[in-house]
């Protein structure tokens, strides 16, 4: 019988078995509960598509979203459930990036230890304020007047983001018929701050900037003759007019593409190296949300095309979440803090589950470069932009047109931030295929917005 | 502020009260069943026996003393004896010593050089009385009582085990609990859902009242345990469908008498012994008559009806195959090969293999590799089966290509939340919105998917009742197999030792396919849940398998025996 004893072990092998399988089980409960529980088919979510029974409000405790009897209502002005469908995000759940698909267990309030069941009987999602001012973000929707194009404005000392809005968007408290069919409507989806990147342009001569101060020691004294183009490995590379002889920080404030081709040609590796380090090929997140990485590649760029890269072209393509993440980096002293939109995730009762919180993140650039790179970005403004776009603000700032190709106008872009400490704001905006040139177009969205977000932070 | 939101009226005043108490409800249930299973598997440690010698061996030569520690005892040379012979004419295992009702004995398991009893040589069993000489080979040892040998009388043992009427009232309290949450499940109070359960507890007292009061029994502990899962299930199943419930409460019924049966059949091992062949010919009919006349349902052809009863006879075949297998310790130790056994197993898995049964299959595998184990103790054995187990499945999977494809959508269910992982995802879901102590009994959406109330009971449970109950209900499960381990050298003959470990073992393997099959940390495959599971044949067979650990208990022959 002894025997009978310890082979009777097998059983201790199965029992742990169980044990393990069980242990592997409630693990991923733990992680994952809350991703398994919003499910669109869950019964247990009013039928809801996004799985969200709370309510989604801005910064200043509007209604951005809610359920009432079962259907999701969204704020009762159009114009603002526009500008913020993207942030907020559609009842199907489409807009992946949105607060109602990524914070749809908060919303949903699932808890690990109650589920999606409430001891009443009633159930009732978590409330999720976000950083946006709703204000702000139709003043953007406004202001783009429906072209296509993106804002996004953040406060650079605590990381809060203030205003993201992209276009085109919808309505979604009702869906047009035609949202799948109708060209007008591509890319409504998308939230182009988060998802997209486009061709910089002359907004990349920031991080050729950067990468000569760091490695061309006599920068400030050198001239460059810019008189209207030159060839570089037989292809001509142009820009708009002739400027004459300039020093650097002309070059950059009149954005020569001559200049900076060739300063991009004289650093050769060292422009790939700084591109990298200030946050190139590589995602970023808000929130928990990715967002699309950001390109610069020229391992097999000839020295032409190097020099186009330098200047924005070639194959460079620039998210615009990680160019504000950049601005801010610019008026932190190369690192930033890093933007965030969910201020708090509040219980039903009032109780605060989750504060936001900006926290700094990597260092994009050398502290000493990031100084005169301010220097040089306030110059932009002061000799080229006017200092009138931004009156009182201390704007620094990078204009950008590029060129997209197919007979289409160019993409304008402007980038930057206030540097003073009254109104710490960093903006990115850029508008799609606008003839009328950088200032006029992006220059003036920025404007306004930089204007009320002022009034905002004051 | 609306003052009419401040002030809410008395209707929802009443309602929201009503809630409040079936939640505090749901958070005691399974804090009670904690409870009860705690005290229950202390009680049933506490009544095991200690293991001091009755009856001493002692040599005759160098006097030594040589303690009688088991039910049955291997005597031999080799060292895994469990009474060792430092003697190299003896064989490695010479005989057997048993205690039976009637007295000891000894039996000759084929040694080289024979056994002896006062100089006569034992054929089969011959019993032994205190005084009495064994020699074996060049050893002679008298079978002394312990006492006198001058040995110190075993300490009284200090046993305060938990009431079993306290502990089945505490099962009787979680189904009250249960009872009243099927009262108000849909939203009003209606008596009507607590008939099943209110049948079940008159059940549970009835078997307590034959079984302690008219048989004189000593313990309760599995029975309770048994109940209170049993009550788990009822519940479930009756918020589902009460016509469900009342099917589900007959087969408990039935699973009670068989229960009882058994425990009075397996109470002479060797008179049970001697109807395996006839046990194992008759499963095996089952079988051919299944194969013969059995619908498809579902995929499986595991199904005979018979007039308004269907039955699935693979699931009566489980008690037969345990019965089969197991042997006693004298018998082991004469007829080694497991030819017989092998043969047997290789039919039952063939005929469930025709049935397309693969889970039943795979169940029968591993109380095949339990019992093998236990009689022979060779890895190699177990490691072959295991091998030809593993080229098995390879052919499978090639024949049969719609068993590939639950492999492949395994660990993959999210990416076929439509399709093959249909039900997994939604087990995944709403497990998850149930939290610890559920939605509320009739509250639940999983109910309505396919094959919710077996297959998937798991995640009904941890929906509607918490997961805190459902791993409750299973770690049970898992313990009954730790209890049949526990007992495993101190029963009353190998034959029960074999029996319960490999029943305990089918009965947690099964839990192991069924929970984690639902809950995608193994593939799908359609088994029962013991105790908790909707299913006639399963609830009957399950305390069958029951019958085997119970009887392993040596208290529960002990009072009969008194009586005498």
């Amino acid at each position: 019988m002894k025997t009978m004893g310890r082979r009777s072990l097998v059983l201790i092998l199965l029992a742990a078995g169980f044990f393990f399988g069980l242990g592997f089980f409630l693990r991923d409960l733990v992680l994952h509960g809350g991703f398994w529980a919003v499910q669109s088919f869950n019964g247990h979510l009013n039928g809801t598509g996004v799985a969200a029974s709370g309510r989604v409000l801005d910064r200043g405790g509007a209604v951005l979203a809610q359920t009432k009897d079962g259907k999701r209502v969204y704020s009762p002005d159009l114009a603002t459930r526009c500008a913020m469908l993207h942030a907020v995000g559609d009842t199907d759940g489409f807009i992946s990036t949105s607060v109602q698909y990524n914070f749809r267990s908060e919303l949903s309030g699932y808890s690990l230890v109650m589920g999606l069941a409430t001891p009443t009987g009633k159930a009732s999602g978590n409330d999720v304020t976000l950083t946006l001012d709703a204000g702000l973000c139709r003043l953007a929707r406004e202001k783009l007047a429906g072209r296509n194009g993106l804002a996004a404005v953040c406060n650079y000392r605590t990381g809060e983001l203030l205003c993201m809005v992209s276009t085109p968007d919808f309505d979604p408290q009702n869906p047009p018929k035609d949202l799948d069919t109708n060209k007008a409507y591509s890319g409504a989806y998308l939230n182009k701050v988060l998802s997209s990147t486009f061709t910089p342009g002359s907004v990349f001569k920031v991080v050729t900037a950067a990468a000569a101060i760091e490695n061309i020691t006599d920068l400030d004294s050198r001239v460059w003759n810019c008189n209207g183009s030159v060839v570089i490995n037989g292809n001509r590379i142009t820009d708009i007019g002739a400027y004459g002889t300039l020093h650097f920080k002309d070059a950059l404030a009149k954005s020569s593409n001559v200049a900076f081709g060739q300063i991009a040609v004289e650093l050769g590796s060292k422009l790939p190296a700084e591109a990298d380090r200030m946050g190139f090929n590589r995602s970023f997140s808000l929130d928990g949300i990715p967002t699309a990485e950001s390109v610069y590649d020229v391992k097999s760029a000839s020295a032409d095309q190097l020099a186009w890269s330098g200047v924005g072209q070639y194959t460079d393509m620039a998210n615009p979440f990680h160019m504000l993440v950049l601005m801010d980096a610019a008026a932190n002293g190369g690192t930033p803090v890093m933007p965030y939109l969910v201020k708090s995730v509040t219980s039903p009762a009032g109780l605060p589950l989750r504060v936001g919180a900006g926290e700094t993140g990597p260092e994009l650039i050398q502290p000493s470069t990031a100084e005169r790179l301010k220097g040089y970005l306030r110059y932009n403004v002061t000799s080229q932009y006017g200092e009138s776009l931004f009156p009182g603000l201390a704007v620094c700032a990078k204009t950008g047109t590029a060129e997209v190709g197919g007979g289409k106008a160019p993409n304008c872009w402007m980038m930057g931030f206030s540097s003073d400490e009254e109104t710490p704001l960093a903006f990115v905006v850029m508008v799609e295929n606008s003839s009328e040139g950088s200032v006029a177009s992006a220059g003036r969205i920025a404007s306004s917005l930089m204007t009320a977000a002022a009034k905002l932070a004051g | 502020m609306n003052l009419a939101f401040s002030l809410p009226s008395l209707a929802s005043l009443v309602q929201g009260g009503i809630s409040l108490l079936l939640f505090l409800l749901r958070v005691a249930v399974p804090v009670l069943a904690i409870v009860v299973a705690e005290r229950c598997f202390r009680s049933l440690r506490l009544g095991r026996r200690r293991e001091d010698p009755v009856m001493v061996l002692e040599n005759r030569t160098t006097h030594a003393i040589l303690p009688v520690l088991y039910w049955e005892n291997s005597i031999g040379r080799s060292r895994s004896c469990d009474v060792v012979l430092r003697d190299q004419t003896a064989s490695r295992a010479h005989a057997v010593l048993l205690r039976r009702e009637s007295g000891w004995f000894v039996a000759d398991t084929n040694s080289k050089a024979g056994t002896f009893v006062n100089g006569r040589r034992v054929r089969g069993r011959e019993p032994v009385n205190p005084g009495d000489v064994i020699a074996m080979g060049s050893t002679a040892l008298t079978l002394k009582r312990t006492a006198d040998v001058g040995a110190p009388p075993p300490r009284p043992a200090r046993r305060r085990a938990p009431s079993p009427a306290g502990l089945l009232f505490l099962t009787l309290l979680t189904q009250a609990m249960l009872a009243v949450q099927l009262a108000f499940a849909g939203g009003k109070f209606d008596a009507k859902p607590m008939l099943p359960l209110a049948a079940l507890a008159l059940l549970e007292w009835a078997l307590y009242l034959y079984s302690m009061k008219m048989l004189g029994h000593v313990s309760f502990e599995l029975e309770t345990l048994a109940f209170l899962l049993c009550g788990v299930g009822l519940a479930l199943q009756t918020g589902i469908s009460v016509k469900d419930a009342y099917t589900q409460l007959c087969a408990v019924a039935a699973g009670v008498v068989l229960y009882r049966f058994l425990i009075w059949f397996l109470g002479d091992m060797d008179h049970a012994m001697r109807w395996r062949v006839a046990i194992g010919v008759t499963a095996l009919v089952l079988f051919a008559v299944n194969l013969l006349l059995a619908r498809s349902r579902n995929g499986a052809r595991n199904w005979i009806t018979v007039g308004p009863v269907s039955v699935q006879p693979s699931e009566f075949v489980k008690i037969a195959f345990v019965l089969v297998g197991t042997s006693t310790l004298d018998r082991l130790q004469t007829y080694k090969n497991l030819t017989g056994f092998i043969g047997f197993s290789a039919l039952c898995m063939g005929a469930l293999f025709l049935m397309r049964d693969f889970g039943t299959a795979c169940i029968f595998f591993a109380g095949f590799l339990i019992i093998a184990f236990m009689r022979s103790g060779s890895v190699r054995t177990v490691s072959l089966a295991l091998a030809v187990a593993a080229l098995g499945a390879f052919l499978i999977l090639k024949i049969k290509p719609y068993v590939a494809q639950r492999f492949e959508v395994w660990r993959h269910v999210w990416e076929h939340t439509g399709d093959e992982g249909y039900q997994q995802v939604r087990v995944l879901s709403y497990t998850a919105s149930g939290g610890l102590f559920g939605v509320g009994l009739g509250r639940g959406c999983l109910r309505d998917v396919f094959a919710a109330e077996n297959d998937l009971v798991f995640g009904v449970i941890c929906e509607e009742m918490g997961i805190l109950l459902a791993v409750v209900c299973v770690v049970v499960l898992a313990l009954l197999a730790f209890y049949a381990r526990s007992l495993a050298s101190r029963s009353r003959s190998a034959f029960y030792s074999i029996a319960a470990c490999a029943a305990g073992g089918m009965l947690l393997f099964q839990a192991c396919l069924n929970v984690f099959g639902a809950t995608d940390v193994l593939p799908l495959t359609g088994v029962t849940l013991p105790f908790l599971s909707l299913g006639g044949s399963s609830m009957v067979s399950v305390w069958g398998m029951l019958a085997f650990l119970k009887a392993c208990d040596e208290r529960t022959y002990a009072a009969r025996r008194r009586k005498r």
